[in-house]
């Protein structure tokens, strides 16, 4: 019994990590996406370029610092799936959950961000390539926590390790 | 009529014996199958051998000391049966009794000799085969500059050897099944007892002793199709090797290998997108120098697939590119839109890879000149590439040669053409869909319960870094946990 709980707790630190990790690994496809024009925002113009003004938000440095920013805002989301849907499986609910963060942050709280464009004047490349990196994120996030959850076996009750 | 004989037992009289092998074996028709009767301590015994598949001066051994038993025995005063006398003599290590047709049609057709006494209602098979094939040398699609230049080869036992050589732990299993109703190929499932997943091991055997098939015409492939539910997913999900010393290090992690006679190449499962990024290569080399050559290989994988989509999108949207790459995109339109340009050029390097695979080589000098020559200069002085074209196929192409497992360039070749044609026709959303989609195929995609795209997406921090450094061995302590070992540490 003390074991289960400690796979538990082993697995919800490994959630809040892979979370980070997630903010990580496609906030810098976000910053990549922004410095070929693919999209007209970058996770920065959400952190820093709202909240303060100057040069240094702009360049790499301010990309830079909005990641670390990023790594550490990104375990929340990871929280809350761990705490609402670990139990799902596959990768269906990782998508649908980047979507719906994506809606959350780019309809719901566009409003206090007041650097981001409101939805409507958003071009079609921005939309498609920031909600393909939330799908993905929501994806990383999703699949890795419910993988963990259920004793890193995909297929319910599969048939490994009982024999 | 096959299954019933599948039961049928051999009777102490020999003429029926005979008369049923001969009937079943085809002795007289094939030229190749024949029996050779002696008359030993007052008894008829024949030999049944197939010519080609066995060691001609063992069986002369064999049947010269049988015969003497006709000079130091006396059929009256021994005391023992005549069976007894003739096992007791056979000079062999592997000799085995049956009494079903089916069972000693399968070992002479294996190449065995199968030995009938008249009167005893069962028959010796012995193991005198000697199959004609090469002996281990280097596989040609995994070469290293330095380390062990043996290579397995088609015959399974030779194979099993050579992997018993680097792996000399008493708990190496080599289990063995026969399968196809008509190929009765041999099959060995190989796993180190104590570390491979035991639900793993039963999973793959039930699976091979299901399978269903006249015959493995292409082994290992054939079998492979059986294991894993392909369906249209073009990804390699199992990893193939000619090498013993590799299949040996996956034995020590805890991998399952799978030999079938008749092929060089085993399988190893279960298997991930990054083991086929990975080569011996990396680990005969300093891992300073293995870790530097893993990341230009990885480099070169990232450019065979989305290099030329990201060119193509550059090439027609110059509004995107940041002002200091203002230089990319071809200077001048050419005389046919662009994206007709990539296709002709990568499908022609297309024509080439499949050419080549199958041109002697007297021949490939000459189809090389054509291809450099004529493909490249006059294509592009007759205006119908822009030369960049060129360069960028190119590059994707050589992306694709560095690719250490052949089966992944290919499949990631088919990935390149579907981006490319998204990015040709919407642009910015058709190479970043094209991308997602990529990403969340590989994600989907599941090989024997094992996710494909681990250790990126289900995340595991530990086996990441594994694959992004190449560690110093004795730093690498821990087997990795996709393949659920039962024992996880290396050396304890």
């Amino acid at each position: 019994m003390a074991k289960q709980e400690e796979r538990q707790s082993s697995v919800f630190l490994k959630s809040l990590f892979c979370g980070a990790a997630g903010g990580f690994i496609w906030g810098i496809v976000s910053s990549i996406a922004y410095f070929f024009s693919f999209s007209e925002v970058s996770h920065a113009s959400f952190i820093l370029r709202t909240f303060f003004s100057g040069s240094w938000t702009e360049g790499w440095m301010g990309e830079l610092i909005s990641l670390c920013i990023l790594t550490i805002l990104a375990i929340i989301p990871a929280l809350i799936y761990y705490l609402l849907f670990k139990q799902m499986h596959g990768i269906m609910p990782g998508i649908l959950y980047g979507i719906g963060l994506w809606v959350i942050i780019f309809y719901f709280l566009n409003p206090l961000f007041y650097f981001v464009p409101p939805l409507n004047e958003m071009t079609m490349d921005t939309i498609v390539t920031t909600a393909c990196q939330f799908v993905l994120y929501g994806v990383f996030v999703g699949y890795t926590i419910s993988y963990e959850h259920h004793d890193r076996r995909i297929v319910p009750k599969s048939s490994q390790n009982e024999a | 009529m096959k299954n019933e004989n599948n039961d049928l037992k051999l009777s102490p009289s020999i003429r029926k014996n005979r008369k049923v092998f001969e009937e079943l074996l085809g002795i007289g028709v094939s030229f190749d199958v024949d029996y050779r009767t002696l008359k030993i301590l007052e008894k008829e015994v024949d030999i049944y051998y197939i010519t080609g598949l066995n060691d001609k001066d063992h069986v002369n051994v064999i049947i010269k000391e049988l015969l003497e038993l006709n000079e130091v025995e006396h059929a009256k005063s021994s005391k023992r049966k005549v069976h007894e006398v003739i096992e007791n003599r056979i000079v062999n290590y592997q000799v085995e009794e049956m009494d079903k047709f089916y069972d000693a049609n399968t070992q002479i057709m294996s190449g065995l000799i199968v030995i009938v006494v008249e009167g005893y209602e069962k028959a010796f098979a012995v193991d005198v085969r000697s199959y004609p094939g090469r002996s281990p040398s280097e596989p040609d699609t995994e070469k290293v500059v330095r380390g062990s230049r043996d290579g397995y080869t088609e015959n399974i036992i030779v194979n099993t050897g050579l992997t018993r050589r680097r792996v000399r732990d008493d708990n190496l299993r080599f289990e063995l099944l026969r399968i196809g109703e008509r190929s009765r190929t041999d099959v060995a499932i190989a796993y180190i007892k104590d570390v491979a997943d035991p639900g793993l091991v039963q999973q793959i055997r039930k699976k091979l002793e299901d399978v269903k098939v006249d015959g493995l015409s292409m082994s290992e492939k054939t079998l492979e199709e059986f294991i894993v539910d392909q369906k249209g997913n073009p990804f390699p999900l199992v990893r193939f090797t000619e090498r013993p010393d590799v299949a040996s290090a996956h034995l020590f992690e805890g991998h399952v290998i799978i030999i079938v006679d008749t092929s060089p190449s085993v399988i190893i499962t279960p298997t991930t997108f990054f083991h086929h990024v990975q080569h011996a290569e990396e680990y005969r080399q300093s891992p300073t120098v293995g870790t530097f050559v893993r990341w230009v290989r990885f480099f070169a994988i990232f450019f065979s697939i989305f290099l030329l989509p990201l060119w193509l999108l550059f090439a027609t949207h110059p509004e995107l590119l940041p002002p200091d790459f203002s230089y990319i995109g071809p200077n001048e339109e050419g005389n046919i839109p662009i994206i007709v340009q990539i296709l002709i050029a990568d499908i022609g390097v297309e024509f080439m890879r499949i050419a080549a695979i199958h041109t002697p080589t007297a021949v490939s000098t000459a189809m090389g000149l054509i291809a450099a020559i004529l493909i490249g200069e006059i294509a592009i002085k007759v205006g119908l590439f822009t030369p960049e074209i060129i360069l960028y196929v190119a590059i994707s192409a050589m992306g694709a040669y560095a690719t250490p497992s052949y089966e992944l360039s290919v499949a990631n070749k088919l990935a390149r053409l579907s981006i490319v044609l998204g990015t040709a026709f919407f642009g910015v959303p058709g190479l970043v869909i094209g991308f997602t989609l990529y990403i969340l195929f590989l994600t989907k995609t599941i090989s024997l319960n094992t996710p494909y795209f681990w250790p990126v997406i289900p995340f595991n921090a530990r086996a990441l870094y594994n694959i992004i450094f190449r560690l110093p061995v004795p730093l690498d302590k821990v087997r990795p946990s996709i393949v659920h070992p039962q024992d996880d540490k290396r050396n304890n």
